[in-house]
């Protein structure tokens, strides 16, 4: 469905990725992870669009990626400057909609069930300063999903929350992935949050950003904080993939 | 505030007996004759001469002369400071063209264009309204040009993502992210704006509060000058309120 | 680049004066107006009354700063003063500071004093609230250290907390200063005493375009010096910041 062919990203002197190839399939979850710098946020800007590819392509459905596009939907880390601050709860949802040209008497009728999938029915009034950061970050979800994207690119979207918050959060973007089966490549530089939440984990290495190594991951779904985190296979993973992060 | 409203009740009280300690304090001095009553009366004098205006009905007439003089410029220099300073802001080229020359003319005073527009535009209503809408542009259209040029790098991301058109992201997008500075100009020129007019009323003689006060001066009848303080320091007030709460209301998501 | 609107303007000016679309009396034109100018400054009119401005303004600061600071540091310094204080400021600030011009006029006639009374008052608010924010903001933690280190409340005041909030004072007193020279000015206009207001009106009245139009040009600069100056003597004594 989406795929990298060969991508790579320089500015100037600098080559910040150097010809990555991997492809994500349909209704694939799909984790990035890499010491910083690695180069791992420039490409999923890259597959979204939004950063200038220097040679080799993006191509999301036998496309060439050109530009951004509604059904590559983004959720950006700080999701305090991604939201209208002006608009409410229930407005930043009606944003997607508005962009899509659906009418004003149907907007209510999706932003509700939405709203409600992301917890958020009670606040549908409040504005984004007025909501925790995590209330915050399932808005933007909340937002991105409303576009009815193909595939979500969610880049660090948890790493500014506690971690509480994380593990929720980890466990309701897994949940909306398998219930609305959709396409998912996350970005992440915590190594047990890739293993835990993806189907296959893409370890990068830095300096510059390329594949150092690419593991299926074959954990029961639905997965479980605890459990999980304690299965001898996740361990294994991990001490796989632990030395990709600069160890 | 955190206090309870019982505190804040408690303060207003206490803030309010101070005031009107001030108030006693004037009286006592007026009485006291340190400063020759002919130029200095005391608050009684001054409040009655102000309720013989109201009830005489002799204050309406110029009051209503000073406000829309005062609305009228600030109302033209808004509209003219939004959309020029909203056009600049889209090209940058504009930006370095003519920013410049708006903040170079930012703190000329506005009371100085009076005498070229006398010479120019003589004696007249059009006069004051043209030279209280040059005083008023400048903050406006500086905040229009920053709040309109500034839209978050991410919120610009978003708007390309969610693919709309470039009105929809200049009505959805850019307009509201620009209101808060456009309010924040909009809110200084009409302190701006009372200001040019009264004392543009002062110097040319057109019949407003400002003519009335500087009348007074010259008959030495200071109670009618205090009266005019006090009136235009409730016009004062009463502008800056009502464009703070406003804002405060518009702005409400901040 | 900035220039270019500048010139442009000049140079559509003079050509419309010249083929008479706008009337030499009121708009007058650049080469004229010019050469009003440079007279005015050489035979020394044009300085004097520059000076006689910026007198009233300096008059008016000072004494703006030394009751803002001193009232402002009070009122940051002890909350119930300044909340019994609230309604006072409330009522006095929105006054208009022209609106006291004809009351100065009687109190200190056509004078130095009289346009650096209105605008004094003008300057006193701005300064005042600033202080109070400033005192108010200094770091309770700052206050702490000069009371274990011993120093008596005075001496804190002068070694801690009034460094401490002299970056926001400073602000409050690069605004007014403009706000002096605005005010000054616009007095000098409505009433004429003396200075750049006074020569202005006075040529408007003897309907001398060319001179009117040179003395708001140097008023322009003269603001826009003044502005300049005092934003960049802020920033280099403001450099650790």
């Amino acid at each position: 469905m989406l795929e990298a062919q060969s991508l790579s990203v320089a500015f100037g002197a600098q080559t910040i990725l150097r010809e990555v190839s991997f492809s994500v399939a349909e209704r694939e979850f799909v984790c990035l992870v890499g010491p910083s710098g690695c180069g791992k946020t420039t490409l999923l800007r890259a597959l979204a669009g939004l950063a200038p590819i220097s040679s080799g392509r993006a191509v999301f459905k036998e496309q060439e990626v050109r530009g951004p596009q509604t059904e590559l939907a983004v959720v950006f880390q700080d999701y305090g400057r991604a939201l209208l601050p002006w608009r409410t709860v229930a407005g930043n949802v009606a944003l997607a909609l508005e962009a899509r040209g659906i009418p004003r008497s149907e907007q209510s009728a999706r932003i509700a069930p939405l709203l409600e999938k992301m917890h958020l029915t009670q606040h549908a009034d409040k504005f984004p300063s007025q909501l925790s950061g995590g209330m915050q970050q399932r808005l933007q979800i909340a937002r991105c999903l409303a576009q009815e994207p193909q595939v979500l690119l969610m880049d660090e979207p948890f790493g500014s929350l506690d971690a509480i918050t994380r593990q929720e959060l980890q466990d309701e973007v897994a949940r909306l992935a398998k219930e609305e089966r959709r396409t998912v490549v996350f970005v992440t530089h915590d190594l047990e949050e890739a293993i835990y939440l993806g189907d296959r984990v893409i370890a990068l290495a830095a300096n510059p950003g390329r594949i150092a190594e690419i593991v299926d991951i074959e954990l029961a779904r639905p997965r479980n904080q605890l459990a999980t985190r304690e299965d001898p296979r996740f361990l294994q993973y991990r001490h796989r993939l632990y030395k990709h992060l600069g160890h | 505030m955190a206090a309870l409203p019982m505190k804040r009740a408690g303060w207003f009280l206490i803030s309010l007996l101070c005031f009107a300690a001030m108030l006693v304090a004037w009286k006592l001095a007026a009485d006291a004759k340190l400063i020759n009553p002919l130029w200095f009366p005391g608050p009684d004098r001054s409040f009655s001469k102000l309720w013989e205006w109201i009830s005489s009905g002799s204050l309406w007439s110029p009051l209503a002369q000073t406000v829309w003089r005062m609305f009228a410029g600030w109302l033209l220099a808004c509209g003219v400071g939004i959309t020029l300073g909203a056009a600049i802001a889209s090209s940058a080229f504009a930006r370095r063209l003519l920013q410049p020359s708006a903040e170079f003319l930012r703190p000329l005073p506005a009371s100085a264009i009076l005498p070229p527009a006398i010479l120019v535009l003589g004696f007249s209503d059009a006069m004051i309204v043209f030279v209280v809408a040059f005083g008023c542009v400048w903050p406006v259209l500086l905040g229009a040009i920053h709040g309109f040029g500034n839209l978050d790098q991410r919120l610009g991301e978003v708007s390309r993502l969610l693919n709309l058109s470039s009105w929809q992201r200049a009505w959805k997008f850019q307009l509201p992210n620009a209101l808060p500075d456009v309010f924040a100009g909009m809110r200084v020129s009409i302190s701006i704006a009372l200001i040019v007019t009264v004392a543009s009323e002062m110097l040319s003689s057109q019949p407003g509060i400002g003519y009335l006060m500087l009348v007074a001066a010259r008959a030495f009848r200071s109670a009618d000058i205090f009266a005019g303080i006090i009136v235009l320091g409730v016009l004062g007030f009463l502008t800056n309120y009502v464009t703070q709460k406003l804002e405060d209301r518009l702005l409400r998501w901040r | 680049m900035g220039a270019v609107l500048p010139v442009v303007v000049l140079a559509l000016w003079e050509m419309l004066s010249r083929a008479e679309v706008l009337s030499e009396d009121g708009f007058s034109r650049p080469s004229r107006f010019v050469v009003a100018g440079a007279k005015a400054l050489a035979d020394g009119t044009l300085l004097e009354q520059t000076a006689q401005t910026f007198a009233a303004a300096t008059e008016a600061l000072l004494i703006a700063a030394v009751a803002g600071i001193a009232i402002g540091a009070i009122l940051g310094l002890f909350k119930p003063l300044e909340r019994a204080a609230q309604l006072t400021i409330d009522a006095l600030r929105p006054i208009p500071s022209v609106a006291l011009i004809p009351l100065s006029l009687l109190l200190f006639g056509f004078s130095r004093n009289m346009s650096a009374a209105v605008a004094a008052f003008a300057c006193f608010w701005p300064i005042l609230l600033v202080t109070i924010s400033a005192v108010r903001g200094v770091d309770g933690r700052l206050i702490e250290v000069g009371r274990l280190l011993g120093f008596s409340f005075a001496r804190i005041i002068v070694k801690f907390a009034l460094p401490a909030a002299l970056p926001g004072i400073l602000v409050g007193i690069r605004v007014s200063a403009g706000i002096a020279i605005v005010v000054t000015v616009t007095t000098e206009i409505v009433t004429n005493p003396r200075g750049l207001g006074f020569a202005m009106t006075m040529a408007a009245q003897s309907l001398q375009a060319d001179l009117v139009w040179a003395t708001l040009m140097w008023v322009g600069v003269i603001g826009w010096l003044v502005n300049w100056s005092l934003e960049r003597l802020e920033r280099r004594w403001l450099r650790y910041r």
